[in-house]
This record gives structure tokens, sequence and C-alpha cells, in this order.
């Protein structure tokens, strides 16, 4: 199957966020509102791929808009909301939020990892399965997802759920964007190798 | 270019992230390289499952945020009253909504929604905007540093139907010579009405300006009670206070003990100096000079 997105959508989509933010900054009614429509899901999603952990994922992303909200009115003038990219620069706020939460709590979260691959479920069906076998396919790869380092599974949530470009990801992890394809691939391997586990064959 | 350097921009070239020049050499090389060109499928497939994974928040931080984010505000009258649970914290006149949303943004960041005004709000205001006292006004002062604090304090003791002056105030709050830092503080006095700061003028006579312009401040002045022509009349003698040639006690013209002093009694003070060597002491209820 051809992926149907360009470069140019991409561009697009990264370049939403300036005018909400100024919306935002201004306390627009409704504006705070937009924002948190347009981002709370696919932050969510990031942090619970970071943390593995429904209520600590939730947390960090109420913390992180109150953040964003008090920057935007409080500390940034107009133009600097004007000038923001507003994704990468929230899941900048997410991520660190995420990792010292993970740094607070490290030892209990490795434990629950281990518990986690208990291989019940049978191999990888195919996607025009039934709805039944849609969702043990889906369960299968949140397990292998789980098995991942938290730097594959944070790439992966970000290149291939949130569709970020690589300029987007290098500005909201901190790394070049030469650097981030190696490792998306290396990503991607790693999430082959631990379907592979689970009796699902991959070649790459 | 050799595989390994193919596969990994394999994920670019399918979002045309490859600049042109490495673009070609990628697409040259899958054209000739099975193993390279299988890897393409099976990252679309892979790419195209994980988009399954996204996750909803079991429950959505909106109200949580709104609520932590947003006060309400309602038209009492002739004016907007932005206030919380228990607290009046902005009032404007009410004519466009923006008149509110605005300064309010401004000041405390946050956004504005049309609510209900509480009762006991609802009384103060009324109360406020006709011109009679709130003796214990409901004001958030949360957000003032000392000197607001202080000052905002200070002029809701200003009685009905009496004026002072900024260096009065500046003095009651202890920063005598910070009467331009007090005179600024009274400008942005949010809650207009509620805290009288209407009740202030220039030492040098006259009515000074207003929120709401010099014109509301005389009528809001002359509504209390207070006999503004003779204000402008004394301020053009460049008279400050009122003597009493019975007691001698000076204050302040609209004071209301210098308001019962006879005519034949009165004696007019330029300067506080001249009260003193005159045998005069201030007055204890409008303190014209500090105790």
């Amino acid at each position: 199957m051809k992926n149907s997105w360009t470069g140019g959508e991409i561009a697009r989509q990264a370049d939403q966020g300036g005018e909400l933010a100024v919306a935002v900054h201004r306390c627009e009614p409704g504006a705070f509102e937009r924002l948190i429509d347009r981002f709370e899901r696919p932050l969510f999603t990031y942090a619970h791929g970071i943390l593995q952990n429904a209520f600590d994922a939730q947390e960090v992303v109420q913390d992180a808009m109150m953040r964003a909200h008090k920057a935007l009115t409080r500390q940034y003038d107009e133009e600097r909301c004007a000038a923001l990219a507003v994704r990468p620069w929230l899941f900048r706020t997410v991520r660190n939020l995420c990792l010292n939460k993970r740094r607070s709590k490290r030892s209990a979260l490795e434990e629950s990892l281990e518990s986690f691959d208990d291989g019940r479920l049978g191999p990888f069906v195919s996607l025009e399965g039934s709805e039944l076998e849609r969702k043990e396919e889906v369960e299968l790869l949140r397990r292998a997802m789980a098995l991942l380092p938290v730097d594959a599974r944070e790439l992966i949530v970000l290149r291939f759920m949130e569709e970020m470009s690589y300029a987007e990801i290098a500005k909201t992890v901190g790394q070049s964007e030469a650097a981030l394809r190696g490792k998306v691939f290396r990503s991607l391997k790693l999430l082959r190798d631990a379907l592979e586990s689970k009796g699902v064959a991959y070649a790459m | 270019m050799q595989c390994r350097n193919v596969l990994t921009r394999i994920d670019a070239l399918r979002t045309r992230e490859l600049a042109p020049i490495e673009r070609t050499a990628v697409e040259a090389h899958l054209r000739t390289c099975r193993s390279c060109d299988a890897s393409q499928d099976d990252v679309e497939q892979l790419v195209h499952a994980v988009k399954s994974l996204a996750l909803v928040p079991p429950v959505s931080c909106k109200d949580e945020c709104m609520d932590a984010v947003a006060d309400s505000f309602d038209r009492v009258g002739d004016v907007w009253v932005a206030f919380t649970k228990d607290r009046i914290r902005m009032i404007r006149a009410a004519e466009s909504i923006d008149d509110i949303r605005q300064p309010y943004a401004k000041k405390y960041g946050r956004v504005l929604e049309q609510g209900t005004i509480p009762a006991t709000l609802r009384r103060q205001v009324v109360a406020a905007v006709e011109g009679e006292g709130v003796d214990t006004p409901k004001v958030d002062l949360e957000s003032a540093n000392d000197l607001e604090h202080d000052v905002l304090q200070t002029l809701t003791r200003i009685p009905r139907g009496e004026v002072r002056t900024y260096a009065w105030v500046a003095r009651q709050v202890g920063r005598p010579r910070a009467v331009r830092a007090v005179a600024n503080v009274i400008a942005r006095n949010v809650v207009p009405y509620v805290v009288p700061c209407h009740r202030v003028v220039p030492s040098s006579g006259g009515i000074g300006n207003y929120i709401f312009g010099s014109a509301t401040k005389r009528a809001l002045l002359s509504r209390e009670g207070v006999d503004v022509d003779q204000l402008d009349a004394l301020a053009k003698e460049h008279v400050r206070y009122i003597g009493s040639k019975t007691t001698h006690i000076f204050c302040f013209p609209t004071c209301r003990d210098a308001k019962r002093i006879q005519d034949k009694n009165r004696m007019p003070f330029r300067d506080a100096d001249d009260a003193l060597e005159s045998g005069y002491r201030p007055c204890r209820h409008c303190q014209p000079v500090a105790a």
C-alpha cells in the first residue's frame, strides 16, 4: 500500500499552531480549548509511549497543557507566539515531563515491563481479518511496543503515529535529522524483532 | 549507495523528505537491489500497522484545564464584572465584551466566560456603582504586590462624600515620597467603584484623571455629595486645607468635620506648615498630616 501524504502536507501540518498560539496568547474565547482538542490525544499517545502508564500519561499531558497556557499567556510576547512551532514545542514539553517522571520512578517501571510479556496471544493476523482478530493484532503490536527501549518507542510514536517530519522530530528530541533517520530505522527493526519473537515475520 | 545507507533513507523517501540528489540515488538502488526493495514494502506495512496504536485518554483534561484558566463575567447594570467564586476581580464599563476580556487577559492571562455573578457580589457592585459605600469589598487582591495591596486597602477607607490626595495615600501606606508610584497603582485599579479610586485627587487641586474620564469622576463625586465646584474654587486660590477658628483644627476641605465649620470660622491654609505654625493641629479623622 502506498502512502498518500506528501512533503507539502507535512510542511503544512507543521505550520499549524502559530495562529492558535497567538489566539491563546490573546485569551480569545475557545482558543485554549481548540489547542487541547488538537493536541490532547497525540500528546497522550506520546506520553503513554514513553511511560507505558495511562494514569501518569494523563497527568503529564494536563501538566503540559497548563504550562503551555502559562507560557503563551504570561511569558511569551505575541511575536514569539506567532513564530512558535507549536507541535514540537508541546511534544518537547511532554517529553521532558515524562523523562522527569520516569527518572523518579524508574525501578517500578522496569518491573512492570517484564511482567508485561506473558505471550498469551497467538500469531499476527492479516489486516483484512475480523474485528476480533484486528483487536488481537493491535494488542499484539502494543505488547511488542512495550518490549522496546523507551527511545525506540518514542520515535515510532512521533514518526509513524503523529507523522512528524524529521525536521520536527529533530526539534522535539534535540538530535540531528541524519542521526534520527538511522535511529528511526533501527527502532522499526527492533519492533519487527519484537513481533518476530511472537511469531510475526518481516523481512526488512 | 550501499544497502545500509539506503535502508535508513527508505522512510524519508516515503514522505519525500530526501534531497533530490539522495532521492535519485536511493531510487536507483531500489531498482537493482531486491532485498532493499522488499524492505521498503515491509516498512510500509509496519508503519501502517503502527498507526492503529493511537490512544485516547480515558478522561479528557479539558474540563480541569479550562477550570484552571477561565473565570466568569457578568453584566451588572452598566458594568462588566469579572469574578471568581467569592471575589470580584475586575470591573469595566460595559460596551463591547472586549472591554473586559482584553484587559483581563492582559492583567491575569485568563479567559473569561459568561456566567452568573453570586448575589452577594452583585449587591456589592450595585451599591458601589450607585455610590453607596461598600464596607468590606470582596475584592481579589491576591495577585497584588505589597504596595498595591496597601494602597487599595487605604482607598477603601476614604469615606463617601470626601476626597483625599495622592500624597495623602502615599503617606498612609508609609511611602510618603513614592507619590508617583502610588498614583500609578491607583490608576491601575482593576475594580473601580468598589475600591473607590475616584475619591483621590491631585494635591495641586482640581479633579484629576479617571479610568472612565474626568467628567465621569466629577459626576460620581458630586453624586456622593462632594462639592466639586468648591474644590475648583479652592484650587484656584491654592487653598489645600480648611481650619476652624474655634477648635484650631485643620482638615481637608471635604472632611466631614470641615463641612460643619461655619463660614465665619473658616480659616483657609495653603500648606500644612502654615497651619501648624499658626497653632492649628491636624484633624484626627482626615489626617491632613501624618499622625
